[in-house]
């Protein structure tokens, strides 16, 4: 039955591209679709799936989440950046929605789609990223961490989710404000990036909390900072890169709602109601919950300057990085 | 150890629990539908059925998404068996003897014995779970990169020096197979590679397309080449069962198989899906008539599905005993449990035995449970080779073109199992075998990625894979099959390898 829903719904969402009769009736008046472009499981589709569940109670109006998945994202969000701008098809998109197209650019790629092409709606949650060691590494602190790293350029590694993933860019920001350099080997996903930092493959990872949360309870793991502009909540002793005098160190692993741009103000303004009765909802707040993942949400004006400005450190991150070419 | 059987009591407790057993069977029921589904495999089967889950408490989610995941390994046999259409990669080599056997007209035993050796793998492998769970995941958490490309790289050298027939024939495939591989976004860099300006193929071509149009779509189209239709198979009710030989052949081929896909199993990667394909080769070269492979070997069945299963319980070994993921699935299964609150990771068994035993319980019982469901299907699923072709055909091609497209909605994947369809046909023609594209296309991208790894984890230095003591034994092991391959150039005796081509080619010895 639930297969064949979601079949039915895949189906549905291809279908989404081919005319159809343009609505007249208020918004909304059918299904609307959310786009998560990264597999089930993954942080795009359980920040939509409770999201739907919630918006579809104060809508009154069927919300349904697909996944379009394929090429780190980029398959989604160019689905969604080019279908039509009427409101009943919206994007769940992370930090990686301003990484892909600044990437295309570096490569003199004809960029898939890029940031202009969608109206930020808002921000679900906003988890910054923290600094690992394993335990029985020799760094206390993160100011020992970053002394050594100057020390020994290039020899202390790190794994990451891929190369100018998330994880990525977060150490990135880190090299550059602290003037250091390090060794990446990239991995194909955060799973396999955690599992090659318990295994001793690599020196230390840039993770959201969540994920390692519990290595660090268990002593296999020693955080040592934050790359969020305040402390954690779930880890008051851990202090911020801001607070160790390198303000540029900030990173967000953030999850928000888009839709194309062009959507008419009315279903806008519409969606905008809903989505900030929808995180109040306890479908909504329960999930974030038990994801360990705090809700951090804003709108309009204040939305906007959060996205304009990751997205400029980003697109900065990804040009010092620069194209990886082989060695000579 | 009194402790682990007391814990499995409760653990017990907690599976044989009604509602839990139900959901249980219906995992097992959905995994098998979706096993069956062409196309459809196991990762496809939980991450479309993972929000479904998300309104029951996490013990009996668990129990659901674990009940679909091996489901879906039992019955992803049964289409490579009777319609040569792999329901996962895993089932590619099931394919070749499960379909000969079946135009042979033992379809009925083959299912069985791939059912039967289902079970075994997975029941002997659960038990291996429970007590090595803890020592064998700190190990495989030390392989890294130098390991796993040092196993990858032995994994292909163990394959190539068990392969029959020809040589270059084969290679040519495999290489065929790497190239295909090479698509898609280079992981280390960012550039996109043979993508030709169409986004989908940044992902790489898919392993499912090209095994279900290499082997399924082009065994329909050469059949509708024939000039007269092949004899619709009546199978008969005694013939369903295996015959004494079949079960002696299959015995030791289902141990063997257990093993060693327990063993990759555990190792993080997605190298599961080798243990299959390793698991022919050695059961073609421990053989004492290799010749009977390809044609209907019935060890050719029992190993690699026996294999694959173990895999699977394997591959829950880092994700109980650590919470890392060893490959795909697992990882899907992780996000499950924390979307249920339930923080995987070494902690786990001490703050939610109940789940943890529960789960190890419901293993059993899930075993259990699809035997029982599969060994009364055989008689159903025999019975689907006697509806007329004119029906069949256009039925399963309706049913690659729908799973081929439900994994990831990406119609790219429809026409690239057009494509290896009529790639598959031409071959076919040509007498050129499809599996080695198969094994090429899985291994070209992780071999890559491992080797670039450990580059990068030693700035380059190649002596990373001597100086690691996993990856250098791996890496000696590998040059003694070499050497041992080199032999009869240097002794000039006839090997193995030369006589079994002999026989092929009826010639006398």
């Amino acid at each position: 039955m639930t297969a064949l829903r979601a079949l039915a719904l895949a189906l549905l969402a291809a279908c989404a591209l081919a005319p159809l009769a343009a609505a007249q009736d208020a918004y909304p008046s059918r299904p609307i679709t959310i786009v998560a472009p990264f597999p089930p499981g993954g942080v795009a589709d359980l920040h939509a799936r409770p999201l739907a569940a919630a918006m579809e109670k104060v809508l009154k109006n069927p919300v349904a989440v697909v996944n379009k998945t394929g090429a780190a994202g980029a398959v989604g969000m160019q689905f969604v950046a080019t279908s039509r701008p009427d409101g009943y098809t919206l994007l769940l998109a992370l930090s990686s929605i301003s990484i892909i197209p600044e990437a295309d650019r570096l490569f003199g790629r004809q960029p898939a789609f890029t940031v202009d092409q969608f109206e930020p709606i808002a921000l679900l949650s906003a988890d910054p990223t923290i600094l690992v060691v394993r335990a029985e590494s020799p760094w206390k602190t993160a100011r020992e961490f970053i002394e050594d790293a100057r020390k020994r350029p290039g020899q202390i590694s790190f794994s990451s989710s891929g190369v100018y993933g998330t994880l990525h860019m977060a150490m990135e920001l880190l090299s550059s404000a602290a003037g250091i350099k390090m060794r990446h080997v990239p991995y194909g996903g955060a799973g396999p990036a955690i599992t090659a930092i318990l295994g001793g493959h690599v020196d230390a990872l840039a993770s959201g909390p969540a994920a390692v949360v519990a290595h660090i309870q268990s002593g296999k793991l020693r955080p040592l900072a934050t790359w969020g502009d305040r402390r954690l909540a779930s880890m008051p002793d851990l202090p911020t890169f801001k607070e160790l005098g390198y303000p540029d160190a900030e990173f967000y692993i953030w999850a928000g709602l888009f839709a194309p741009k062009g959507v008419p103000e009315p279903a806008l303004a519409k969606l905008r109601d809903a989505v900030r009765a929808a995180v109040k909802e306890p479908e909504f707040t329960g999930a974030m919950e038990k994801m360990q993942t705090p809700i951090a949400f804003k709108q309009g004006e204040e939305f906007r300057k959060f996205f304009d400005a990751d997205a400029r450190r980003l697109a900065d991150g990804v040009r010092r990085v620069g194209r990886i070419e082989e060695k000579k | 150890m009194l402790e682990t059987f007391h814990n499995l009591y409760l653990g017990f407790a907690v599976a044989l629990a009604p509602s839990v057993l139900l959901y249980a069977f219906v995992g097992c029921l959905i995994g098998t539908v979706v096993g069956v589904l062409p196309g459809v495999g196991p990762l496809a089967g939980i991450s479309l059925l993972l929000p479904a889950t998300f309104g029951l408490d996490a013990t009996r989610a668990i129990v659901m998404l674990a009940g679909i995941y091996y489901g879906a390994m039992y019955g992803g046999s049964t289409t490579s068996i009777l319609m040569r259409i792999p329901g996962e990669a895993a089932s590619v080599m099931t394919c070749i003897d499960g379909y000969a056997m079946a135009r042979r007209g033992r379809a009925g035993p083959a299912l069985a014995v791939a059912a039967v050796g289902s079970y075994l793998a997975g029941t002997v492998s659960i038990v291996a779970l429970m007590f090595l769970a803890p020592p064998l995941a700190s190990f495989a958490l030390r392989f890294g990169p130098p390991e796993y490309f040092a196993l990858l790289l032995l994994g292909l050298l163990v394959l190539a020096y068990m392969s029959s027939g020809s040589m270059v024939r084969s290679l040519a495939m495999a290489a065929l197979g790497l190239l295909l591989g090479m698509v898609g976004i280079d992981q280390m860099t960012g550039y996109f590679r043979f993508a030709y300006g169409v986004v989908e193929l940044g992902d790489g071509i898919g392993v499912v397309p090209v095994a279900v149009g290499l082997f399924g779509i082009s065994e329909i189209l050469a059949t509708a080449g024939q000039a007269r239709p092949p004899e619709v198979l009546k199978p008969r009710l005694r013939e369903l069962l295996p015959s004494r030989r079949e079960w002696r052949e299959s015995f030791g081929a289902i141990w063997r198989g257990t093993g060693l896909g327990f063993l990759i199993g555990i190792i993080p990667g997605s190298a599961h899906v080798i243990s299959s394909f390793v698991s022919y080769a050695v059961e073609r070269r421990l053989s004492r008539t290799p010749e009977a492979f390809g044609k209907g070997a019935v060890a050719g069945v029992a190993g690699p599905e026996s294999a694959n299963n173990a895999a699977t319980s394997g591959a829950f070994v880092p994700m109980l005993a650590l919470g890392v993921p060893s490959g795909p699935i697992p990882a899907v299964m992780l996000a499950a449990m924390m979307v249920h609150g339930v923080t995987p990771g070494p902690l786990l068994i001490n703050q939610q035995p109940a789940l943890f035993w529960g789960f190890i319980a419901s293993m059993y019982v899930g075993n259990v449970v699809l035997l029982i469901l599969n060994l009364p299907l055989v008689g159903l699923f025999v019975n689907l080779l006697r509806v007329p072709y004119p029906l069949l055909y256009p039925g399963i091609i309706v049913f690659c073109v729908l799973g081929v497209y439900a994994v990831n909605s990406s119609v790219v994947d429809v026409w690239i199992m057009v494509a290896m369809g009529l790639l598959g046909y031409v071959l076919r023609k040509l007498d050129f075998e499809p599996a080695p594209i198969v094994l090429g296309l899985i291994l070209a991208p992780m071999i890559e990625m491992s080797l670039r790894q450990s580059l990068a984890m030693s700035d380059g230095h190649y002596a990373v894979f001597l100086t690691r003591p996993i990856a250098a034994t791996l890496l000696a092991v590998g040059l003694v099959l070499v050497l041992l391959s080199l032999r009869p150039l240097v002794t000039r005796t006839l090997d193995w390898r030369t006589r079994l081509a002999m026989v092929e080619k009826g010639e006398e010895l």
